[in-house]
């Protein structure tokens, strides 16, 4: 039985939006696994998006708790959280955020820069992250100069310069056309399977949910199946 | 890569606003510079040894009055003068020049002058021409090279305050003093065109020390008190603050045009970093996603709106002192300015604005990026 690496008890979120309270997140439990590609599907606004974000500790939830790794993020404090997600989670975004000024081996080099490590140690990790995804011959290129899916691929070896053990990926396919999206699924599903990386994804698509391991579907704020 | 380095390329991603903004700056600061070295100009006299020692004595009434010339032995008798020489203003228009003459005409005692000019440079035989030489002058440097003149040369006036012309041979030229502008002849000849009037316009007096100078400022007022011309004597810095007072308000003037210049420096530092951390907003939230913290935000925001001004300044205020250095200000503002220095605390002041401005400049794009949450600041990404 692999390790719990996500565990999440009654955790609800609510907005405010004018005077009416909106429930993002209703007393939500779940656990995912290590090593787990866990596909979060559901219709636009049912949560997906606000328990990805709170499962990476860039959102706060109302009540509830939400252990990763064993270290309940919604006890950090801003400065702390920003290490833990430096050093525990990698993000991959569906408009790809590259730096525009950077090239693609500053894109990927830009999480290290916040650690201790000299520069040939980050040139040895970005080489390797980006031969992981395949672009070790696009290294020097700036994001304007790469496809969509190359772009990706550079936000995808960005995620995983740190080696984090959890991966967080929101409609990563959502800006690519289907060759591409194939690539990058390819990716994340061999980052699952094959480096035992934690991979959590938002999708619409059920082709996209097809790589991964297991799916869990949201909709208005609850767990449905 | 470094984070520095990133800065820099953050800096420079938009060229043409970096270089506009910067520009913009530059030149504000350059207007800055240039009228604060004006008012300096205006407004500080010299302040050397030999201006410490010089006590100027003119009537108490208004410096328009003159002075009877026999106050001359009762100055001789106080302590503490080494020497005293009349000062005219005779204030005449040169020859060829239509509407101003750029440069002061004194009557003086030659001999008694000289030690009041201390730091003057002229060559021995010239000096004994003019002193010989009832009808020479001696002429400062700056004003022989604009006109081109020569030794020898004649010089005439027509008389605006007085109602006489002069006629004058030059004698000499000096320079070294901290206004090498100055005609200086003989008060002699003056008294003579005007039928001896028995009067001066001023008196200059050299103190034997500069503790002793205040001391001989009040005996000289002291002595001629209750007296027909009663006199007022005060030091050369005294007089000539006194004679800048008579400009209005020229400091404020210049100093509110001061603010506004940097009143509309900030607006401008502060909209371009506004620009550029609003057009990099989704950037913003996406490093603090990977985990940079809310200080190094700062540090990147401020690094850039600081660097941005201190390009501005080193274009502005280095430009200024570049050009005045090297150009002829006084052939060119028509000897109005004779210095025109940008000196290392205008420099400084310069900077100092600009330093101030980065700063100022980076806390709304800083308060911004503190209070947008990362989840808002990755929504602008849907």
């Amino acid at each position: 039985m692999a390790e719990t690496i996500v565990k999440i008890r009654e955790l609800t979120k609510l907005y405010a939006q004018g005077e009416i309270q909106v429930t993002a997140l209703d007393r939500i439990a779940l656990d995912i696994a290590a090593g787990e590609f866990l596909a979060l599907m559901g219709p636009s606004g049912s949560g997906k998006s606000t328990l990805l974000h709170i499962i990476a500790g860039v959102d706060r939830p109302t009540s509830g708790e939400c252990l990763v790794q064993g270290v309940d993020v919604t006890k950090l404090n801003e400065s702390e959280l920003a290490d833990w997600r430096n050093q525990n989670v990698g993000f991959v975004f569906q408009t790809f955020n590259l730096i525009p000024v950077l090239t693609a081996f500053e894109n990927v080099e830009l999480p290290l820069l916040l650690t201790q490590l000299g520069r040939a140690q980050r040139r040895k990790q970005v080489e390797a992250a980006l031969d992981l995804v395949g672009l070790a011959d696009r290294m020097h290129h700036l994001p304007k100069q790469l496809s969509g899916g190359q772009e990706q691929r550079v936000a995808i070896a960005r995620a995983l310069v740190t080696d984090p053990k959890l991966v967080v990926a929101d409609e990563p396919t959502g800006n690519l056309d289907s060759h591409s999206a194939h690539e990058v699924l390819g990716i994340l599903q061999s980052l699952s399977q094959q480096a035992g990386k934690t991979v959590i994804m938002v999708t619409h698509d059920p082709k996209a949910a097809a790589f991964g391991s297991r799916s869990i579907h949201l909709e208005k704020g609850e767990l449905t199946r | 890569m470094n984070l520095p380095g990133f800065v820099i390329r953050n800096a420079f991603r938009n060229k043409r606003r970096f270089a506009l903004s910067v520009s913009s700056v530059a030149a504000s600061l350059f207007l800055l510079v240039m009228l604060q070295v004006a008012l300096r100009e205006l407004t500080n006299p010299i302040n050397d040894e030999g201006s410490s020692l010089r006590i100027i004595v003119r009537n108490k009434v208004s410096l328009a009055q003159p002075l009877p010339a026999r106050q001359l032995q009762r100055l001789d008798k106080i302590p503490g003068i080494v020497t005293v020489s009349p000062f005219s203003f005779y204030g005449g228009l040169y020859k060829g020049d239509e509407k101003f003459t750029s440069f002061a005409q004194f009557a003086v005692d030659p001999k008694r002058t000289l030690p009041l000019l201390s730091d003057a440079k002229i060559p021995k035989e010239q000096l004994a021409a003019w002193i010989a030489d009832q009808t020479s002058c001696i002429v400062g440097q700056m004003t022989a090279d604009r006109y081109g003149l020569k030794i020898g040369d004649r010089m005439q006036f027509t008389g605006q305050i007085y109602p006489c012309d002069l006629d004058l041979k030059i004698a000499g030229f000096y320079h070294g003093t901290a206004d090498d502008r100055n005609l200086m002849f003989h008060q002699k000849y003056l008294d003579e065109l005007l039928g001896d009037p028995g009067t001066v316009g001023t008196w200059w007096v050299l103190a034997a020390s500069v503790a002793e100078a205040p001391l001989v400022t009040e005996r000289i007022n002291q002595a001629f008190a209750n007296s027909s011309a009663e006199v007022r004597a005060e030091s050369e810095r005294a007089f000539v603050l006194g004679f800048v007072s008579m400009w209005a308000n020229i400091k404020t003037l210049i100093g509110g045009i001061s603010i506004v210049v940097i009143f509309a420096l900030l607006l401008v530092t502060v909209s371009t970093m506004s620009m550029a951390i609003r057009e990099r907003f989704r950037e913003l939230a996406i490093l603090k996603a990977i985990g940079f913290r809310r200080r190094e935000l700062f540090a990147f925001i401020l690094a850039e709106s600081f660097g941005l001004a201190m390009c501005g300044a080193v274009l502005g205020a280095g430009g200024a002192w570049v050009v005045f250095h090297s150009l002829d200000i006084q052939k060119l503002s028509n000897g109005l300015f004779v210095m025109f220095e940008v000196t290392p605390r205008l420099m400084g002041l310069a900077f100092s604005v600009a330093a101030l401005l980065g700063v100022v400049a980076a806390i709304a794009p800083m308060f911004t990026v503190a209070r947008t949450s990362v989840v808002e600041g990755l929504k602008t990404l849907d």
